[in-house]
């Protein structure tokens, strides 16, 4: 892709974010509470007091201003200050960032090392007893709620068994100072498996928990992909010319059929962001999700504002790499 | 499948080898939601507050009883009804070893009240917890006199929400270090904040002891203590099954008898400072009607919603009082479960028919308001329950004085400083912020407002006694319960014990 390409698919955002801002600030603004309120509670506030709290906060302005005010700001990229933690959002994010993005590589990793081979078995023995529990494997896993799923996986693996931990992102005994803020690299940076292990151990079952349903769609993809290719003359002449089956598949067949695989993969990571908002409340996973929800409860606008146009960034940003992942591998195709 | 199963085996069998055992003293707390910041000055939230009183001692504090007692105040006494003279007790010192001295309280409560005083023209969150303070200024070396610009029996009360600083400390790291860094007077010193995921805490081996009312003083039990964030209540209640935590905090009703049958586990109750009730709106015709109210009253079994649904944890109330509330009256008239009863004063009402309300509430108290709805409905109110958003409520029934739509509203209060004049004022006082019923009594109004500014204890008490009197016989609302906090523990855990107030204070607490 040239240059100029680029340039015009990054000049999209623009117009995306902007549209992003224009309807997180609708819905806030239209979604009944005054965080105001909230945050006063039940205690004895005299109305000067209030308006003053108001005024500090900037809700005093109509809220056409305030939305002018907020995008004034963002363009220099002061995206205001979270009410609740009484500083720039944008640190308070950027704190939680590393522990978010850690989850959903592991879930990525997870999907991807488990939905490929069990989607190209699943297709070169189509029809099998195999074939059929991964029908039915995957429509569980894209139907169970995740929430569900993350408790039933704390009850049998922290509970009764005991063999992981139910929350957190690594142990009280395993103090690492950060380098990358990844834990899992960290550790080992630092030289300590232990710890590693211990970071290893908090990170699967939310991990797994979040990469089920995406495992389950690669799954099918990849399944339905390998079907295909496999009914492609070249793959029927190489069997004619016979060829061994191994090579067949894994040489030519698994090549080709991997492309649709990995740009869904490439779409679908956005979807693990908003998974995450339900898997780090679950397993109290310290990351950006959890601290969505919390703000959007507390009615904290500057930091919900912040955080939903990070999602729509990444989001974009994912769908483009999807685009160039698939003509990179394609080449028939061209942006 | 066989020799999968040996992979599995052996898996299994390497992760649980390396379960490190506890610590011998460590107490881990699973806790609601992590700390918005760790500077006692510059946040709103109840959770923050816990959290933080654990590294830093206030004033004055709350005894088991909920009584106010002196902490880092030797005494306090009331010179005249708008100034207090607190004595600063000697020998105390901040984690830093720095002694702790009247001048840094004089400069917490400044910091506090006075606007602007947090920096960058910034004023506290907190100030308006202080109402009418006045002033603040040392006396003597060791003594802070609080000034008041108009009588306010509270103040006491209020006081052990705020932490004394390190006026040294706080110039040194300005407020923004102390949103991470802490250098208290309180039991713990902070070893590591690890944002949304746990604060950990250790012991602080100069602790003067704290209140000397309140026992054991000395240094904190535990060496280290640790609180532990899991917003979600089933993995809180599963983070206490598998002994990763010791407390927890908000489990769940229905959780209780898995936590109870548990053998290393125990549930601890105490009751709570919320009080639950319907406001009925006197505003709209039908409730203005006295004898709606009581058939509606009539109409409600609290004690079976109590055993059924809360479990038994609950205590009921027949005035807006927590029983554990200063001045609370223990003789209220009790209007008896009796839904004949109910229809024959709807009947006498003028609606032989029964009537159609609705009842709002939010999505937390569906349940429970769906019961009181059917028991309503029995009675001859043939009741609909409307949820809607916690704040989309309070701009409909809090209204200030603003015209209200709607009939029945199903709601709570909390009162953290266990006096009336922060629940029942709010909500009977004709206007104010929290009468959701539209209840207007001049005679209620001057009561209120007498024992708001009276200083002699038994004439206040009995002020607000004879206004309870009042709104039990015109019921404005139909008063429920008092829910208990509940607690789930582990049995290694010694000394603690659940607090009213909903603080977490981890000083006495042991572990086996």
């Amino acid at each position: 892709m040239s240059l100029g390409k680029l340039a015009e698919r990054l000049l999209h955002l623009v117009p995306v974010l902007l549209g992003v801002s224009v309807i997180v600030f609708l819905m806030m603004a239209l979604t009944p509470g005054d965080p105001v309120d909230i945050m006063i509670g039940d205690q004895n506030v005299t109305p000067e007091q209030e308006q003053a709290m108001r005024e500090d906060l900037g809700l005093d302005l109509p809220v056409h201003r305030q939305f002018f005010v907020f995008l004034g700001n963002a363009v220099q990229g002061d995206f205001g200050t979270s009410f609740y933690h009484r500083r720039p959002v944008l640190d308070v994010i950027v704190e939680r960032l590393p522990a978010t993005i850690e989850l959903s590589l592991v879930a990525l990793i997870i999907a991807l090392v488990t939905a490929i081979p069990l989607g190209v078995l699943a297709a070169i023995r189509r029809n099998s007893i195999l074939d059929k529990m991964a029908t039915v494997g995957s429509l569980l896993g894209v139907s169970l709620p995740g929430f569900w799923f993350g408790i039933l996986l704390l009850m049998l693996f922290a509970v009764h068994l005991q063999l992981l931990p139910v929350s957190g992102r690594i142990g009280f005994d395993s103090e690492i100072e950060p380098i990358t803020h990844f834990l899992l690299i960290d550790t080992l940076l630092r030289g300590r498996p232990d710890a590693f292990w211990d970071a290893f151990k908090h990170i699967l079952l939310p991990a797994i928990t979040l990469g089920l349903p995406m495992t389950a769609i690669l799954m099918r993809v990849t399944r339905t992909s390998m079907l295909e290719v496999m009914r492609q003359d070249y793959i029927v002449f190489a069997e004619a010319k016979g060829l061994k089956r191994g090579r067949i598949l894994f040489r030519h067949a698994l090549k080709n059929a991997l492309i649709p695989t990995v740009s869904v993969a490439a779409i679908e990571t956005g979807s693990l962001l908003g998974g995450n908002m339900i898997v780090e409340t679950v397993f109290g996973w310290p990351g950006l999700g959890r601290l969505v929800v919390e703000s959007v409860f507390l009615r904290n606008y500057p930091l919900v504002q912040a955080a939903v146009l990070f999602y729509a960034v990444t989001y974009v940003l994912l769908n483009f790499i999807a685009d160039i992942l698939y003509t990179t591998l394609n080449p028939r195709v061209k942006l | 499948m066989v020799r999968l199963g040996r992979v599995l085996f052996a898996t299994a069998a390497a992760l649980g080898v390396s379960l490190s055992a506890v610590q011998a003293s460590e107490l881990r707390v699973g806790f609601t939601l992590d700390a918005m910041t760790l500077d006692p000055a510059n946040h709103r939230n109840r959770e923050t507050e816990t959290i933080i009183r654990n590294m830093y001692d206030g004033l004055v504090t709350r005894d088991g009883d909920m009584k106010v007692v002196p902490e880092i105040a030797e005494s306090y006494e009331l010179v005249s009804p708008t100034v207090y003279d607190f004595r600063i007790r000697d020998g105390i010192t901040f984690h830093d070893g720095s002694p702790l001295t009247a001048e840094d309280v004089r400069f917490t409560l400044e910091r506090l009240t006075a606007e602007g005083a947090m920096g960058d023209g910034q004023t506290s969150p907190r100030k308006s917890l202080l109402g009418p303070v006045e002033s603040i200024e040392v006396r003597d070396g060791n003594t802070v006199r609080i000034t008041l610009s108009e009588p306010w029996p509270i103040l006491p009360a209020m006081l052990p929400f705020q932490e004394i600083v390190s006026k040294a400390f706080v110039e040194k790291v300005g407020t923004e270090g102390l949103a991470t860094q802490v250098n208290g007077a309180g039991p713990f010193k902070l070893v590591d904040w690890r944002k949304g995921d746990a604060i950990i805490m250790e012991r602080f081996e100069g602790y003067y002891g704290g209140a000397p009312s309140i026992e054991p003083v000395g240094k904190a039990c535990v060496e280290r203590a640790i609180f532990k964030i899991i917003p979600e209540s089933a993995s809180r209640v599963a983070a206490l099954l598998s002994g990763d935590v010791d407390i927890i905090n908000e489990l769940p009703p229905f959780s209780v008898e898995q936590v109870k049958n548990n053998p290393g586990t125990d549930v601890m109750t105490v009751n709570g400072t919320r009080s639950f009730f319907v406001a009925m709106n006197m505003e709209g015709e039908l409730f203005s009607n006295p004898k709606v109210r009581q058939a509606a009253a009539h109409a409600i079994d609290k004690d079976l919603i109590i055993d059924r649904i809360l479990g038994g944890n609950a205590a009921r109330i027949e005035g807006i009082l927590s029983p554990d509330a200063f001045a609370a009256s223990t003789d209220l008239p009790v209007y008896e479960y009796d839904p004949e009863k109910a229809r024959a004063l709807l009947a006498e009402a003028g609606y032989p028919d029964g009537v159609e309300v609705t009842m709002d509430t939010v999505g937390a108290y569906k349940d429970i308001a769906e019961a009181v709805a059917s028991l309503l409905t029995k009675g001859g109110f043939n009741t609909r329950v409307a949820v809607g958003e916690g704040a989309q409520m309070t701009q409909k029934w809090r209204t200030k004085g603003g015209p209200k739509s709607g009939d029945m509203y199903f709601t709570s209060w909390g009162n953290g400083s266990l006096d009336p004049f922060d629940i029942f004022t709010p909500t009977h006082r004709t206007n104010d912020r929290g009468n959701s019923a539209g209840y207007s009594n001049p005679e209620v109004d001057r009561l209120l407002d007498e024992a708001a500014v009276e200083l002699d204890t038994e004439k206040r008490a009995a002020l607000y006694r004879k206004a309870e009197q009042i709104v039990n016989a015109e019921l404005p609302y139909l008063y429920l319960w008092v829910p208990q906090d509940i607690y789930g523990v582990s049995k290694r855990l010694k000394g603690w014990r659940p607090s009213a107030d909903s603080r977490i204070n981890l000083h006495d607490a042991c572990v086996d």
